[in-house]
């Protein structure tokens, strides 16, 4: 092949290659304007023709937790599954990572958050809230022996240091109502309660009941030294925005099961009662 | 050194739990099953065959086009292999995540798909491979997302292979008639590879830990596992020593295996 016809090929070959990348990129642009438009149906719509509710949650417990079996079990799990049932579909949970669970409901991974995930406006100028089907306050989980004798204004000090999970409502709370105080944050809560436990933390704050639980299991650190509960706001289903249909539906929803005592009496079992303990450890 | 930790750290050690998110029985249908923990290492190990393998052939075909004659194929390689390497995995498989695979599972419509799967009867076989159906659209993500930055990689190292057969080789292929096509195939390539395996083993250990990375964004694998059981459980050290001994025995028997081989 001359030299002269193997550069045009190749240039030929590498325009195409060009044209064909820059198709390829241009794809996805196609498809998201496909995703547009089918979010302006809603979701209900949606479900109904799956078959299938897909509802978003992070365990946390008790809300949502494996139990020894690795099976999801939990208040959030009690409400999806009825949920369901009263709309004669099947349920599906998608674990999701708490930090990325708005951003996965936004583009489309499942239909609802419904995940403990407490109203505030910040979230509510990304996603829709639902009225509450839930209110949980937290309190104060703080290590005995530092906080020896400590009033309520006297946590709010630069030389007290705070633990929290990253994202979570108690971290924002623990910086409104405690401005001075140094906050310090983690993937889980778990680490938190653990920077406690050692001492490198004064407290920490969460969602009842999960803080007079770790009081019980470690009496001789820790304690939660007031009965206030703080930020009672509520937790609310989270659903995309535009979708005024779902939002009738979901509220009336809660509302019913408001109305029969039934929210109530599960959010009992889960958040006041220790029975499904023996499920989730032995 | 258990007694140590204990002194300064306050925690009581429940290792007794940990056997039971491994492997369980289970009374009511009478069977051993995995649980939690090795439901994890059995997703980490498929997402790093499949997005090994994506890599390697999406690598060598970044590495040749890096050494290509062709300034457009050359500059759209290098391009995409230095944007590539010089930003942080984590943004980087966010960015994917939500701009390439969100996208890619709308427009293939992935999720009735995986769905009708797990319903029909040939469920059990396809989740040898891929575990839990209904996630599948997630574990692909996952893969896709891990291999195109591993991808940047192993262009990298099959470039560096490709430039280190002496010139004289190349200039002999051309001198006895071989196409470009044919030079690579028989004379380029079986001896750049050859010469890249101990870095192409590296990266594949290292695809192994990158792995890891992807639980962030919601993937099934033991790393996200293991958050589950902690935030379950608050079994926190426990879990996750039993984690890293997972992780190490995956990652050092690859390194066996890849010793073995050199020296065959």
């Amino acid at each position: 092949m001359s030299t002269t016809r193997r550069k045009i090929m190749s240039n030929a070959l590498g325009m195409a290659f060009a044209a064909l990348t820059s198709t390829v990129l241009a794809v996805p642009a196609f498809a998201q304007s496909a995703t547009q438009s089918l979010s302006s149906e809603s979701v209900i719509e949606t479900i109904k023709k799956d078959g299938v509710i897909r509802i978003g949650l992070s365990i946390f417990t008790p809300w949502s937790m494996r139990d020894i079996n690795g099976e999801l079990i939990g208040f959030e799990l009690d409400v999806g599954r009825a949920l369901a049932e009263d709309m004669g579909v099947d349920v599906e949970f998608v674990p999701t990572a708490w930090d990325g669970i708005i951003p996965q409901l936004v583009s489309g991974n499942f239909d609802v958050i419904i995940s403990g995930m407490s109203v505030t406006p910040a979230r509510n100028l990304t996603i829709n809230f639902t009225n509450p089907y839930a209110y949980s306050g937290l309190t104060i989980l703080s290590n005995s022996a530092m906080t020896d004798g400590f009033a309520l204004e006297d946590y709010n000090s630069s030389d007290v240091t705070f633990g929290a999970r990253r994202g979570g409502t108690p971290a924002t709370v623990i910086g409104q109502l405690f401005p001075e105080a140094t906050l310090l944050l983690f993937d889980e809560d778990g680490a938190a309660t653990q920077e406690v436990l050692n001492g490198n933390a004064h407290a920490t704050m969460g969602a009842e009941p999960t803080p007079s639980l770790e009081a019980r299991r470690y009496p001789d650190t820790l304690s939660v030294p007031f009965d206030q509960t703080f930020l009672a706001t509520g937790e609310g289903f989270g659903l995309r925005k535009g979708d005024a249909d779902a939002l009738n539906f979901f509220n009336n929803w809660i509302a019913v099961r408001h109305a029969n005592g039934w929210l109530k009496e599960r959010n009992d079992y889960w958040f006041k009662g220790t029975d499904w303990e023996d499920q989730v450890t032995q | 050194m258990g007694f140590r930790i204990e002194g300064a750290l306050n925690y009581d050690w429940r290792w007794e739990l940990i056997p039971d998110y491994i492997v369980r029985y289970r009374e009511d249908r009478e069977e051993w099953f995995a649980n939690l923990l090795l439901q994890g290492l059995f997703a980490t190990i498929r997402i790093s065959i499949y997005a090994s393998v994506l890599a390697l052939v999406l690598g060598t075909l970044l590495g040749v086009a890096r050494c290509s004659d062709n300034l457009t194929i050359r500059l759209l390689a290098r391009t995409y292999l230095e944007l590539l390497r010089n930003i942080p995995p984590v943004v980087i498989i966010f960015i994917f995540f939500f701009f390439l695979s969100q996208q890619l599972i709308d427009a293939l419509n992935l999720n009735a798909w995986s769905r009708g799967i797990a319903r029909s009867d040939a469920a059990p076989f396809w989740e040898f491979f891929f575990g839990d159906m209904r996630r599948f659209p997630s574990l692909i993500s996952g893969v896709i997302v891990l291999a195109m930055f591993e991808a940047a990689f192993v262009g990298e190292i099959v470039r560096a292979g490709i430039q280190s057969v002496p010139k004289g080789q190349r200039e002999a292929a051309r001198a006895i008639g071989m196409s470009g096509l044919q030079e690579m195939r028989y004379i380029i390539m079986p001896q750049a590879m050859r010469k890249v395996i101990p870095p192409m083993a590296n990266q594949f250990i290292s695809l192994i830990k990158d792995s890891s990375i992807i639980s962030l964004i919601s993937v099934q694998e033991l790393t996200y596992k293991t958050v589950e059981l902690v935030a379950s459980t608050r079994l926190i050290f426990e879990a996750w020593i039993t984690t890293a001994a997972f992780y190490f025995i995956l990652c050092f028997g690859l390194s066996m295996l890849f010793r073995w081989f050199e020296n065959r």
